[in-house]
């Protein structure tokens, strides 16, 4: 048997495939660059001139980076709306995950109906926001929602809910005689009860995910370590967790991402009122309610901004505990 | 990711952008001077006379020809059911009974008044083509006049050969032609009166004698006496509910006596002790318990808890009254309810929130303006105007069409087992003299927001001083006047 040795093409003729190669490749390219540039960089590019202007229905005047001085003030709206931000993602993010943990790791295992629970739990992330919203709004309302009906059957004063600004510390306290200082309200019950619905609606979505890195752990790991007399604690401390690390690295990372972008739900329920003006509600009054366009967009660039450093700040920090 | 990268890329990036700013110049914000003559203008007509767009005298209008044009335009509305119907049968005996082949083409622009306002005011900044004609309250009306797209009426009222003769200017009531009027613009007339309603109080007839009250109340007072009296948290009744709309607010500080901005539209006034007053009621009741606030998230919450008697009054418009009498016939008792006047500080000074949507005609070429003039006109004769009337409950525009309306909702099936209801129809039509419009200025929108946010945090959860807070919600709110201030 003689074997062929397959010479590389050398010289002009090397040239002239690679620009073949090249011309190909950015041809099969162009349709989704051309796409990319019209929907997105033009947008985002557009947004930015935005920014700069006095903008209403149009140019009024180009005031530079007013606008961005302005929102960035310390009286501005936006810090209190990055904060109730920040509250929302800080109260989301650990909650979602951790259930969607536990709820994925109890559906791993083999127990009877798991099938059942995984859809039920899959559901409400597929079903459509604004209908859900709608009906957990209903469910809120401080007369006819069925949860202060609930509660009235163990005798529990009925609670505002989506209508409470106070601090679920602060309504705590005063259901057990104490004051607490104005700094100490906590969160509005307004707020919590949406993080609630946030829960409801994204945990089956991270379970999912879980549920598919659960699956790519070696079985043989278990084994081994069982073999070695780990127990079920063990187990899950020393080898799910830390190989379940690169999707819960992704999964913070998109609900974080997430929750800084949250709009729909909130605006159905709540329509920012009674602390939940997020950045997202912020930005949306601005632009519909007040007209300003221009200060929208700097509201916009700032908020892409602060998702920016989050993120750099996590991949850089979280990522570095990544088992890959 | 290697932020070092990013910093030439992000340096490269701001020039190019910061290049784009300051290198574009403002050239969207050169619309068409207001003076131009119009191409579609060339149509025969006295040589002497050059038609602007929009026609700047009664003259200029006269010299449009529109025979032979067959002129289309659209219309943008948000009309449905049978409201929809009732138009559509309008505009299709215009179409046909016109003598210059004007055809309207009706296009719903949304569920909402604020869902026409969000499209028009996207299509002007994205450059499109405009209706010409669209619905629109007299704030957004002077909103779109600020951004040089709105048509002032007064050339085409004044036409001889087109416009509206004495009789007719005396027979469509004064107080809604006086609506229209922009005060930032001049007293230009920014719309047309095709349907008003106003704010009135709905009462529970029944409910109200149980309390010992033969009638509705007259008076602030006895309405806050008796929505007290009708209150039971534990049973979930209550005298009144606040929707988390800035019309009630302004509908009570009319009854107070007082204004939300001077009628000049220099600057807004509701800090003043009809405004004070106002709030201090809204805090006693709330804090009382004699009131309930209605979630933003419950559509119709207060028509279908008055249905199912757990309100005692409710402030609304007018035109809700068809609504109320199907939700009120579908409980399983229904009961004796009308609507009055809303109760006033003075009952002999009586000031009551005129409400109502326009129609506007927006900035397209001379002869479509003038199609959309004449087909508002065609819309407010007599005939006309008292059919929508009756379909709608909106009110008659005309004073020759009132009888015709009221007599019919009178004989209307709906009414038939509430005759006080169709009674108070036919009374709305004797308060028009004591009508009040909340602020037809460009930028009112916000304003409204920052009352509601005003009126839930003060008023329904008592945190914080009537006074103190309507000084800052007036100064805030001429903050947003003078930002949204017409340009000289």
């Amino acid at each position: 048997m003689t074997a062929t040795k397959i010479r590389p093409p050398q010289g002009k003729l090397a040239r002239s495939q690679a620009i073949k190669e090249a011309l190909l490749a950015y041809g099969l390219l162009s349709p989704a660059l051309l796409l990319f540039l019209v929907f997105t960089v033009f947008p985002v590019g557009f947004g930015l001139v935005i920014s700069l202007y006095n903008w209403r229905t149009g140019p009024n005047e180009f005031i530079g980076l007013d606008n961005y001085t302005r929102a960035l003030k310390p009286d501005s709206e936006m810090w209190p709306a990055l904060g109730a931000t920040i509250t929302y993602s800080i109260l989301s993010v650990p909650i979602e995950l951790f259930l969607a943990l536990i709820l994925a790791y109890l559906l791993f295992q083999k127990i009877r109906g798991k099938s059942f629970f995984r859809v039920a739990l899959f559901l409400p992330y597929v079903t459509s926001t604004v209908a859900s919203a709608a009906i957990w709004a209903r469910l809120y309302s401080p007369d006819i929602g069925i949860i202060n009906q609930s509660l009235s059957i163990f005798g529990i004063q009925p609670l505002q809910w989506l209508l409470e600004d106070k601090g679920i510390l602060t309504l705590l306290a005063n259901a057990i005689g104490i004051k607490l200082p104005g700094g100490l309200t906590g969160p509005s019950l307004a707020l919590v009860s949406i993080v609630v619905y946030t829960t409801w609606v994204f945990v089956g979505y991270d379970m999912t995910i879980f549920l598919a890195g659960l699956g790519n752990i070696p079985g043989e790991l278990y084994e081994a370590a069982r073999i070695d007399g780990a127990g079920g604690w063990s187990l899950f401390r020393h080898i799910t967790v830390p190989l379940l690390s690169p999707t819960t690295f992704f999964l913070s990372l998109i609900t974080i991402i997430g929750t800084f972008k949250a709009f729909n739900h909130i605006w159905v329920m709540t329509q920012g009122d009674n602390g939940t003006t997020t950045a997202s509600i912020l930005i949306y009054r601005q632009m519909y309610e007040f007209q300003r366009a221009g200060y929208a967009s700097a509201l916009a660039f700032l908020l892409f901004t602060v998702i920016l450093v989050v993120t750099i700040i996590q991949n850089r920090t979280a990522g570095r505990q990544v088992n890959y | 990711m290697n932020v070092r990268k990013l910093v030439p890329f992000s340096i490269a990036a701001a020039i190019v952008l910061a290049a784009c700013g300051a290198a574009s110049p403002a050239a969207p914000t050169s619309a068409p001077a207001t003076t131009a003559p119009s191409a579609a203008t060339t149509a025969p007509k006295p040589a002497d006379t050059t038609v602007a767009n929009p026609p700047k005298s009664a003259d200029q209008v006269d010299a449009l020809d529109l025979t032979g044009k067959n002129v289309e335009i659209t219309f943008w509305h948000r009309y449905t059911s049978q409201n929809l119907t009732v138009v559509q049968t309008i505009v299709n005996d215009f179409n046909t009974k016109n003598p210059y082949g004007i055809k309207v083409k009706l296009e719903n622009a949304g569920a909402g008044y604020t869902d026409v306002y969000n499209k028009i005011n996207a299509t002007i900044q994205g450059g499109g083509d405009l209706p010409a004609l669209s619905i629109a309250y007299q704030n957004q009306a002077a909103t779109y006049r600020g951004q040089n797209v709105m048509v002032d009426l007064t050339p085409f009222i004044q036409s001889k050969k087109y416009g509206l003769t004495a009789d007719d200017l005396k027979d469509i009531y004064p107080y809604f032609q006086q609506s229209d009027k922009a005060p930032q613009f001049a007293g230009e007339i920014l719309g047309w009166p095709t349907q008003r309603s106003m704010a009135v109080l709905y009462s529970n007839i029944d409910w109200l004698k149980t309390l010992g009250a033969s009638e509705a109340p007259k008076t602030l007072k006895d309405f806050e006496a008796l929505a007290c009296k009708a209150s039971d948290k534990a049973a979930g009744t209550y005298g009144w509910i606040w929707r988390n709309d800035a019309s009630d607010f302004a509908s009570l500080v009319f009854a107070n006596g007082g204004e939300l901005i001077k009628p000049d539209g220099s600057a807004y006034d509701f800090n003043s002790p009809a405004g004070i007053e106002t709030l201090t009621m809204i805090q006693r009741m709330f804090k009382n318990g004699c009131a309930v606030e209605l979630p933003k998230t419950e559509a119709n919450g207060e028509q279908n808890r008055f249905a199912a008697g757990k309100l005692l009054f409710v402030t609304g418009s007018s035109s809700g009254l068809p609504f109320y009498a199907s939700s009120i016939a579908k409980v399983e008792k229904p009961f004796q309810w009308q609507y009055t006047m809303h109760p006033q500080a003075n009952p002999d000074k009586p000031i009551v929130n005129l409400y109502g949507a326009s129609w506007s005609v927006l900035k397209t070429t001379p002869e479509k303006e003038l199609a959309a003039w004449l087909f508002m006109k065609f819309f407010t004769e007599k005939d006309n105007t008292a059919a929508f009337a009756t379909t709608s409950n909106y009110m008659a525009v005309r004073a020759s069409a009132s009888q015709l309306a009221i007599d019919k909702v009178k004989t209307s099936k709906s009414f038939a087992k509430f005759p006080e209801a169709a009674a108070s129809y036919a009374n709305q039509y004797s308060w028009i003299q004591y009508g009040a419009v909340e602020a037809p200025v460009v930028g009112y929108d916000p304003v409204r927001a920052l009352i509601q946010d005003m009126v839930t945090k003060v008023g329904v959860k008592g945190d914080g001083d009537p006074k103190a807070a309507l000084d800052e919600a007036v100064k805030k709110s001429n903050d947003i006047l003078a930002e949204f201030a017409p340009k000289k």
